[in-house]
């Protein structure tokens, strides 16, 4: 409790400071959320629980329009964040699609038709199994794998977005092959893998929770180079922070994780992009935010600017390096 | 019998003023989602989301559910009176209600109408209330041949029933497929047949389709043949809405038939739109004067109503057991749950009895307090009517196009929805059949993903469609369901013959 | 005036048309069948090419019944009377649609209903204002106020302030 007391307190602090320093730019009129995936996805419920916390905290006057486009993955909202060209008001949220999609696609924008603004999170991945699987650690079942080449299925969203390309990384780290079904989404990934129509899939935390709870399935490692918060158990006493990172566990792949990303259209001023890396820092630090995070066991890290270029290129490389691999680079 | 005090538990929970004020609340923002074509249940529950956050998860989810059911009444109300679904799964609820509604029988049509859908959605919260510990098991055995094979048994169920040309049926079937496929496709991560233009990497979607073939071409026809609906001069009285209700229980068995058959799609993945064609179809072929079908025959409304609504309930199931989103509303409740703090799953009903119960009571009550607050409405909808064609079409118009672009807020639609308004217009001059269109269009794409799933999963094999009895039952109902027109027009042809050779 | 039989060729020929144009489309993805099922454009293809056979079959159909001389081909599609009441309710309808494009919606509404009212209608100046300025506010408190869904606006709105 006192943590979330200090953290608000500190927001505070920041809102008061933030009126200290002259703005050079403020919205002056309704700012528009534009959200890449449809309603009820992911990264809509990013988009809305900002919303919520700007229009709560009343970060700013003017009212917030969340319009969803997530038409063809998400291109759908960048390339209508691209026609908005110079146009500060439209905010388009998204992960890391935003410079992922146009290397897999022929899609009618670039990454450069977008001014990175922020990050504020990490999604992670995790490798789940049936719950009454013979698999004690992420070894053995990689072993089992191992043994026999194209036998096991590995579910998890569309093809070429960030499961199956997290599940080429495992195979190229591992030398092992899956049959890689496609779903329409993390959660009927989940529902499948529960059904025991699948052997593994690689969700998120928020997507598999609920089977977990049941002890439908079970976590076998996560990609991220440390352990997940410790939060509360979920199943039999077990809880985020006991599941080994699968580098503990013997799967030589450290890291993998999904940033939740906030752009703007190119060529708007450098004084607005400021404006909304302060706006969404200010809503990072709201214990709102801090809960949201934790409840849906994503790794809370607010980024902007270099810090944000920086992991930009690192997580293009690495996936660009999937892609080529794979041969799904689009001509 | 634990369900049953689960149950008495969640109507204490559920039964308050202030919950029964907003659900009356949510059924009347429901029907105005559900009368504006092009914003659906969906875009209000997203509205609505924001403003649950301060509230307790149970008020919250009755608010939302409410409209769900608001706007499920509110699309067949406009499916009645101008041809214009507000909602896809009321479609078929045109087939008929339109023209009845046409006949200046507008107060019947709507009355059937929401008495069958309520009456199919309490078939569906009985079914979640006495087995929902069985069907989440139930559920968790559907994969992707089985859910093709659903899809499958929609198809087939609705072929072969119209009197059209076979060739422009085809023509007809294979544009709703061919259109479907425009965009995104999840199974190879392509996009497929925009052409380069980037309006089209969302798909054309089913609703601006629907607004144009049978919205705007319905308009244009009527234009043709000179200013009006007919019978417009006919009064609206409460009584006929009570009249029409002592009538219902002549269609007891349509009523069974179809609730069956929504809780069925409702459950499986089927989901109401496939559920009210499903019902549609049956109710026709089962019909001793199938000729009155497409006419305005009162079954015709019942049957895809019935189905819908109890689809519709009986869809909540999945939902909360296994936290698959059954419809796009559902998705967007999901979204909600999440954000409420609430995980669905198999162990929400173990963890979250109050609100789950609390959930399954406000169904009950939210479907009585909706049927009676659209009832009192019917009177209302149907003088609509009465008001000139001169200026009602007009209107309708507006309402057409403003309708195509917020279903998502893209110019190109408005463009897209004068289009398909013509292609309705000459397709319905010419007797190609619309309704294949639209039924290929919705369930084109899933299939096809179900299809192209099921094949990784055999590695190419099309016996996985036969490897298990599940599956196998359900292709072998669709495969009976193709060839019985077949085999009765057959049949028909050769008892015409006997018949014939003995006169 | 059109005859049914140059109505029905003509369509056959629309949707002939467009069927090419999907098969071509899905051309680009392979359309074969491969270990993990069809390639991702074979069933387009297979739609296309339904849909450009179809239209064949209706073509030759409709060619045959001529040949026989069947009577209700030589009819009239659309004659000169029904003709003109489709084309004063079709005309304004495509106005309507491009200056929605251009004028914005709102605009739109309010000059098409006026229009529709007053000069085909036959209503008062008053009656049509009233119900094209109504309808126009409905849609503006409904959707924009409400339901925070903002309508295609062009150049007027910004002027008195929307």
């Amino acid at each position: 409790m006192k943590t979330i007391a200090i953290s608000a307190a500190f927001a505070g602090a920041l809102t008061l400071g933030g009126v200290g320093v002259a703005q050079a730019w403020e919205p002056t009129k309704p700012i528009e959320f534009v959200v890449t995936s449809g309603a009820g996805g992911g990264t809509d419920n990013f988009a809305r629980i900002i919303q919520s916390i700007i229009t709560k905290h009343k970060f700013t006057e003017q009212p917030i329009v969340v319009v969803n486009k997530g038409g063809g993955s998400g291109a759908e909202g960048y390339v209508y964040g691209k026609s908005a060209k110079g146009d500060p008001n439209r905010v388009i949220f998204g992960t890391n699609n935003a410079y992922l999609l146009p290397y897999v696609a022929k899609l009618g924008y670039k990454f450069s038709d977008l001014t990175p603004v922020a990050a504020l999170a990490l999604d992670e991945f995790l490798l789940w199994v049936k719950g009454d699987a013979p698999y004690a650690d992420a070894k053995a079942y990689i072993e089992a794998v191992k043994a026999k080449p194209m036998g096991f299925k590995m579910g998890g969203s569309q093809s070429k977005d960030t499961d199956q390309t997290l599940t080429s990384m495992i195979q190229d780290a591992t030398g092992v092959k899956w049959i890689y079904v496609p779903f329409q989404g993390g959660s009927a990934a989940a529902v499948q893998l529960a059904g025991g129509h699948i052997d593994s899939n690689t969700n998120n935390p928020n997507e598999n929770i609920g089977q977990w709870k049941a002890g439908q399935v079970k976590p076998l490692c996560v990609f991220s180079p440390v352990r997940l918060a410790k939060g509360e158990p979920v199943f039999e006493g077990k809880g985020w922070g006991d599941i080994p990172t699968c580098k503990e566990a013997g799967l030589p792949l450290e890291t993998f994780q999904m940033p939740r990303t906030v752009w703007l259209p190119a060529d708007v001023p450098a004084d607005a992009v400021a404006y909304y890396a302060g706006l969404l820092e200010k809503v990072s630090k709201t214990p709102e935010w801090q809960e949201f995070v934790t409840r849906t066991a994503q790794t809370g890290k607010f980024m902007k600017g270099k810090e944000l270029a920086d992991f930009v290129a690192k997580d293009e490389a690495a996936n660009k390096k999937v892609f080529e691999n794979e041969g799904w680079v689009a001509k | 019998m634990d369900n049953i005090a689960n149950l008495m538990h969640g109507f204490s929970v559920a039964l308050t003023t202030h919950h029964v004020l907003l659900m009356m609340a949510g059924v009347l923002l429901g029907v105005l989602v559900g009368v504006l074509p092009g914003l659906g249940a969906p875009n209000g529950v997203s509205l609505l989301l924001p403003l649950t956050f301060s509230m307790d998860p149970v008020s919250a989810i009755i608010l939302l559910t409410s409209l769900y059911w608001g706007a499920l009444f509110g699309g067949s109300t406009t499916s009645i009176l101008f041809n214009i679904p507000g909602e896809p799964s009321s479609v078929a609820t045109t087939f008929d209600g339109h023209p009845m509604a046409k006949q200046g029988k507008a107060t019947e049509a709507l009355s059937f109408a929401f008495l069958s859908a309520g009456f199919g959605a309490m078939a569906g919260v009985i079914l979640i209330t006495l087995l929902s510990g069985w069907v989440a098991k139930f559920a968790l055995r559907f994969s992707s041949p089985e859910y093709f094979a659903v899809y499958f048994m929609t198809f087939a169920s609705f072929i072969g029933l119209g009197g059209a040309s076979p060739f422009k049926t085809v023509v007809s079937m294979a544009i709703g497929f061919a259109l479907a496929t425009i965009g995104m496709d999840s199974v190879s991560g392509n996009v497929r047949l925009t052409f380069e233009f980037d309006v089209l990497l969302a798909g054309v979607s089913f609703l601006i389709a629907v607004i144009g073939l049978f919205g705007i071409g319905e308009l244009l026809l009527t234009m043709e043949e000179g200013l009006k609906f007919e019978g417009v001069a006919a009064k609206v009285r409460i009584g006929d809405v009570l009249r029409t209700a002592a009538k219902l229980p002549r269609y007891w068995l349509a009523l069974l038939r179809s609730s069956l058959i929504g809780i069925w799609m409702g459950i499986t993945p089927g989901g109401p739109t496939a559920a009210s064609f499903m019902s549609y179809a049956m109710a026709k072929r089962s019909s001793r004067q199938p000729a009155k079908f497409g006419k305005g025959e009162p079954e015709g409304v019942i049957a895809p109503e019935t189905a819908d609504h109890a689809a519709g309930s009986a869809a909540m199931l999945p939902m909360l057991a296994l936290g698959i989103p059954g419809s796009a509303t559902a998705a967007v409740m999901m979204g909600g749950l999440m954000i409420w703090g609430l995980n669905p799953g198999p162990t929400l009903f173990t963890d979250r009895p109050d609100f789950v119960w609390g959930l399954i009571a406000s169904m009950y009550l939210g479907n009585v307090v909706a049927v009676v607050v659209v009832l009192a409405t019917v009177p209302l909808f149907a003088s609509i009517l009465r008001i000139p064609f001169s200026i009602i079409g007009p209107v309708i118009v507006v309402i057409c196009f403003i309708g195509a672009f917020t279903a998502a807020s893209k110019e190109f639609d408005i463009w897209l929805a004068l289009v398909f308004g013509l292609v309705g217009y000459l397709f319905k001059k010419l007797d190609y059949p619309i309704a294949p269109l639209v039924l290929a269009m919705v369930i084109g794409d899933k299939a096809e993903d179900a299809f192209r799933q099921s094949m990784i999963f055999s590695q190419g094999s099309l016996s996985i469609f036969w490897s298990n009895p599940l599956v196998s039952t359900l292709m072998a109902i669709g495969l009976a369901l193709l060839i019985m027109p077949v085999a009765g027009s057959v049949a028909r042809r050769l008892r015409g013959v006997k018949a014939a050779s003995t006169v | 005036m059109i005859t049914r039989f140059w109505a029905e060729i003509g369509a056959a020929v629309l949707t002939l048309v467009f069927g090419l144009v999907i098969v071509k489309g899905s051309l680009e993805f392979g359309i074969g069948w491969d270990t993990s099922g069809p390639q991702p454009g074979a069933f387009p293809f297979y739609a296309g090419a339904l849909i450009a056979l179809a239209s064949l079959g209706t073509i030759a159909v409709t060619l045959g019944q001529r040949v026989a001389g069947k009577v209700s081909l030589a009819e009239a599609f659309l004659d000169a009377e029904r003709g003109k009441r489709v084309l004063a309710f079709l005309l304004p309808l495509v106005a309507f649609v491009v200056l929605s494009a251009t004028l914005g919606m709102y605009v739109a509404t309010i000059l098409y209903l006026v229009f529709a009212m007053r000069f085909q209608g036959g209503y008062g100046w008053l009656q049509s204002l009233g119900t094209a300025f109504v309808t126009a506010a409905f849609f503006y408190f409904a959707l924009e106020k409400f339901f925070q869904i903002g309508l295609l606006k062009g150049p007027i709105e910004p002027l008195i302030g929307l």
